[in-house]
């Protein structure tokens, strides 16, 4: 956020060419040409009222960004580069107040970074630089950035900020930072050589269930008299804390799970659960999913290059920035239905429909698929994971009670219910629905009634690709996206499938949230996430004992079903 | 004994002959230039191929002839691996890396002793029997599971498939004691010959050759009794099996086992020729990869499986070679073309030219039908 305002401050002048020159500006410019004495640097910076200029002065400082100009009549001048690079890879130049210096000629200024000098900096400077930073941040109009200005001075534990703290907290609004204010006072008055303030100081951290404060309270809890009992006390509370913040990121965490397994289940729960096709290359349909989102963004971005089998394959940039470029998201969802959902119709005329009587060998026919698929995958992508990056409004969490939830996570679990819906309605209240239903359950006998089956085949088919492409555009923001990503959650769905029931929507609904909080719930407990997921397979062959044909089974009188 | 029969009898005898008695002779006794010689390399490779026969005949006996698509051929067969492996491991002594009677990858670990379980497997009798005992204990208990709660067909092979996988993400695991990601390599010694000489590679294959010619006569025995017949029974109409007062759970359970028996005798000829064994081996996708073999081969023959096992891996060998981009898409082809178009197998393919030459013939030669039932007469 400061870089952000940092450019945008230079871009006005840029732009305008002059604005008024704060007093920080010339100060800092001040301070920058006293170059050895540290300790006068530091004093006049310290004497400074902390302001946005002075925030961005002292970053690009700290960073190096600020050099010094030895002028004709041998005066130094302290300066800074921005701008665009011309040819000679020099930039122009600008005083530290905006206004920018001329040549003989008359011309602005334009100078190589690589000729001039940065202004030095030692460790004492930057210290205090930082301190002065990190209290301006108290003060700055950007909440995370106050958050976090108010987290690294907790951590200091420094009795100096408490007077800036308390200031603080007497104009602060935010409920989050009040409270990450409380805990910094009270981390720092744990300093204090008071018994009485730091038994009070440890009684509101246990209170507030400060879990950084923990390892400062267990080394106070060691020591003798009343605030190592208050420090005992209040590291119980934090414990009881954390039970309850894992807890709830189990519990979610679970949930986000389960809506994966569901998203990538769903597929496979029509063409397997209503066709009864063991599709082998529904992974390798996700993977196509997740692929087109990758190409969407590349589009709305940097452009892409692809040269499968030597054939060259470009793609145009949209060179798109900013909000338009977030929403290549939105762009890429129905994309890679529609993509997933063409490569399943082709599957599904030039292989299965010779193969629905022989289940069998429709799995080992599709495994080859899957095979060729991913080498295709490998040829045309690389066989490294390619970056997707998540849109600003995907990224980024939202912290409830320590408790953390991630935008993208809680996206696809409202996702998958929205399809889970959408998937049902169709199913159930539309024509096309009724058809499916119908020769899903008697192929020969729809077709009597004149039902085309062939073609109900085809898009029954379609609509499961398809929805194995939306899960890949889903999974492609919370995990890699690579050739073999298909493989990694084929086994899964398919148990998914088997656990809830073949031909039950509701079963994989159930199964998929059952099987999410059984290995997420397992993992915490045992802490060790690769037995969890034993455990868990284990307990579905052991599941199958006791329901051999899912949670919810379909009923039927034929002998061979 | 039928003609068929007869034919592939004869053709196992040649090619028994070829590869045990002519290949290793001629390793061992040509000279080294001459055009006969047959190079180590080469009897390494057929090693090789012949344990992936004996691997392939363990997935037939349930898919070609069961009905039982298993994806966990691949699990038995590192297990058996694994069990040889162990001692192997043990036999290497001081001449690891850290000079340790321990294996390497335990010293890397930070153990200081032998843990209780590895201690046996300095016998090689006991390594021997656990090859068997191990991957049958665990195909007796699942498939006693699987199979009294009637899980069948596209059922089964997804079972099948999770459990390879639970076992391989099991084995990855440095704390399974097994040697986690890289698992067992550098063996040294085997029954007191050195494991990567001429002379013990050679022995190993003709050893893996003699126990592929045993598994296919005792695979071939036991299709021809009345158990073959149920079981081929099962495989075409399950339901009616049961009807008739069978219980197809024990007969499904018996072949599971000696299937698991037979993949793990493979897996344990097939790591000391190889010189490695690692978590890789047992994924699904390496029992898949079997199946391949017994449906380019012919499935529900014995002959079938054992040619599909060598000309695949050969076309493998080859391939990964000279076109290493295109092997995946090569074996996957392969499996659509198979399954779509010669569900039988190449071994099918002299009787179905015969079929298809029989048919032209009869419609050129309209008298001849009427006349054959007169013939005798005449």
């Amino acid at each position: 956020m400061h870089r952000l305002f940092f450019h945008l401050i230079l871009f006005l002048n840029f732009a305008s060419l002059f604005v008024q020159a704060s007093p920080s500006a010339s100060m800092v410019e001040k301070a920058v040409l006293l170059e050895d004495k540290t300790d006068e640097q530091i004093s006049l910076l310290q004497s400074l009222e902390p302001d946005l200029e002075l925030i961005n002065l002292l970053t690009l400082w700290k960073e190096g960004g600020i050099f010094l100009f030895e002028t004709t009549d041998h005066q130094k001048i302290a300066l800074r580069l921005d701008g665009a690079k011309d040819a000679d890879e020099k930039q122009a130049a600008f005083y530290l107040n905006g206004s920018f210096p001329k040549d003989t000629s008359g011309k602005p200024l334009r100078l190589l970074a690589s000729d001039l000098n940065a202004a030095e900096t030692d460790s004492d400077l930057r210290t205090a630089m930082k301190s002065i930073l990190d209290l301006a941040g108290l003060s700055s109009p950007d909440k995370s950035a106050r958050l976090q200005a108010v987290e690294t001075l907790g951590m200091e534990q420094d009795p100096a900020r408490l007077p800036a703290l308390r200031s603080r907290r007497q104009k602060e609004t935010d409920a989050q930072i009040l409270r990450s204010i409380s805990e910094a006072i009270a981390l720092a008055e744990l300093k204090s050589s008071e018994p009485e303030t730091v038994s009070n100081a440890c009684r509101t951290l246990g209170d507030l269930g400060s879990i950084r404060s923990q390892d400062v309270l267990k080394a106070i809890a060691k020591t003798t008299g009343t605030p190592a009992r208050s420090a005992q006390d209040a590291l119980r509370k934090i414990e009881q804390h954390l039970v309850y913040v894992n807890t709830w990121g189990t519990l979610f965490r679970g949930l986000s799970l389960g809506s994966v397994l569901l998203v990538a289940a769903l597929g496979l729960a029509v063409t397997f659960g209503l066709m009864g096709i063991i599709n082998m290359a529904h992974g390798e349909m996700i993977a196509i999913g997740a692929y087109t989102t990758y190409v969407v963004q590349c589009i709305f971005g940097p452009g892409l290059e692809l040269s499968p089998f030597g054939f060259h394959l470009s793609f145009p940039s949209l060179q798109a920035t900013g909000w338009f470029y977030d929403s290549y998201f939105l762009f890429a969802i129905p994309l890679s239905f529609l993509t997933a959902a063409c490569a399943g119709i082709a599957l599904e005329r030039c292989v299965i429909r010779f193969l629905y009587r022989r289940p069998l060998e429709s799995l080992l026919a599709t495994w080859g698929v899957s095979l060729v698929l991913q080498q295709l995958f490998r040829l045309t992508f690389g066989a490294n994971n390619v970056q997707v990056a998540s849109p600003s409004w995907l990224s980024g969490h939202w912290t409830l009670n320590d408790v953390s939830f991630g935008w993208n996570r809680i996206f696809v679990i409202g996702f998958a219910l929205i399809i889970v819906f959408c998937v049902f309605q169709l199913l159930s209240r539309t024509p096309l629905g009724l058809l499916i239903r119908a020769v899903m359950q008697n192929r020969s006998m729809a077709a009597c009634m004149g039902v085309r089956t062939e073609r109900v085949n085809l898009l029954t088919f379609g609509l499961g690709s398809g929805l194995a492409g939306l899960a890949g555009a889903f999974l492609s923001q919370i995990g890699n996206v690579g050739p073999s990503l298909g493989q990694s959650y084929i086994v899964d769905a398919f148990m998914t499938v088997v656990v809830g029931g073949v031909g039950s929507l509701f079963g994989t609904i159930y199964s998929a949230f059952g099987i999410g909080m059984a290995d997420q719930s397992l993992q915490q407990i045992l802490g060790n996430p690769v037995l969890g997921k034993i455990l868990v397979l284990a307990g579905i062959i052991l599941f199958l004992q006791w329901r051999p044909s899912g949670l919810f089974s379909t009923r039927s009188r034929s002998i061979d079903n | 004994m039928n003609t068929k029969s007869r034919t592939e009898i004869l053709a196992a005898a040649a090619l028994a002959l070829v590869l045990l008695v002519f290949m290793p002779a001629l390793n061992a006794w040509a000279p080294e230039n001459s055009f006969f010689y047959v190079s180590n390399f080469t009897i390494n490779v057929w090693g090789k191929y012949l344990a992936y026969g004996i691997l392939a005949i363990s997935v037939d006996l349930l898919w070609g002839y069961t009905g039982l698509l298993s994806l966990g051929q691949a699990l038995f067969f590192s297990l058996g691996g694994y069990m040889i492996g162990m001692h192997l491991m043990l036999m290497i002594g001081k001449l690891g890396q850290y000079k340790s009677d321990l294996p390497d990858f335990l010293v890397f670990l930070g153990h200081w002793f032998l843990p209780a379980f590895w201690r046996p497997f300095a016998s090689f009798a006991f390594a021997a029997l656990m090859v068997f005992l191990i991957p049958m204990l665990l195909a007796k208990v699942f498939g006693y599971l699987a199979f009294r709660s009637r899980i069948k067909g596209v059922y089964f092979s997804i079972l099948t498939q999770a459990l390879t996988y639970g076992a391989s993400l099991m084995f990855f695991r440095n704390d399974m004691l097994m040697g986690g990601n890289n698992g067992f390599t550098d063996f040294k010694f085997l029954l007191g010959g050195d494991v990567r000489s001429a002379a013990t590679q050679r022995v190993l294959y003709i050893c893996t050759g003699i126990a592929l010619l045993a598994v296919y006569f005792g695979c071939r025995w036991l299709t021809r009794t009345k158990f073959g017949l149920v079981q081929r029974a099962i495989r075409d109409s399950e339901t009616r099996v049961l009807f008739s007062g069978y219980s197809a759970a024990n007969y499904k359970l018996f072949v599971f086992v000696v299937a698991a028996g037979i993949a793990a005798l493979g897996g344990a000829l097939y790591v000391p020729q190889v010189g490695i064994i690692n978590p890789s081996e047992m994924t699904p996708d390496k029992s898949l990869e079997a199946v391949v073999w017994v449906a380019v081969g012919g499935r529900g023959t014995l002959f079938g499986p054992i040619l599909g096992a060598i000309l695949v891996n050969a076309l493998k060998s080859w391939a990964t070679q000279a076109i290493p981009d295109m092997w995946l898409i090569l074996l996957g082809s392969l499996f659509l073309v198979v399954v779509l178009f010669l569900p039988q197998g190449i071994i099918s393919i002299p009787s179905k030219v015969k079929g298809l030459l029989n048919r032209r013939k009869k419609p050129s030669d309209p008298e001849g039908r009427v006349l054959r039932p007169n013939a005798p007469l005449s």
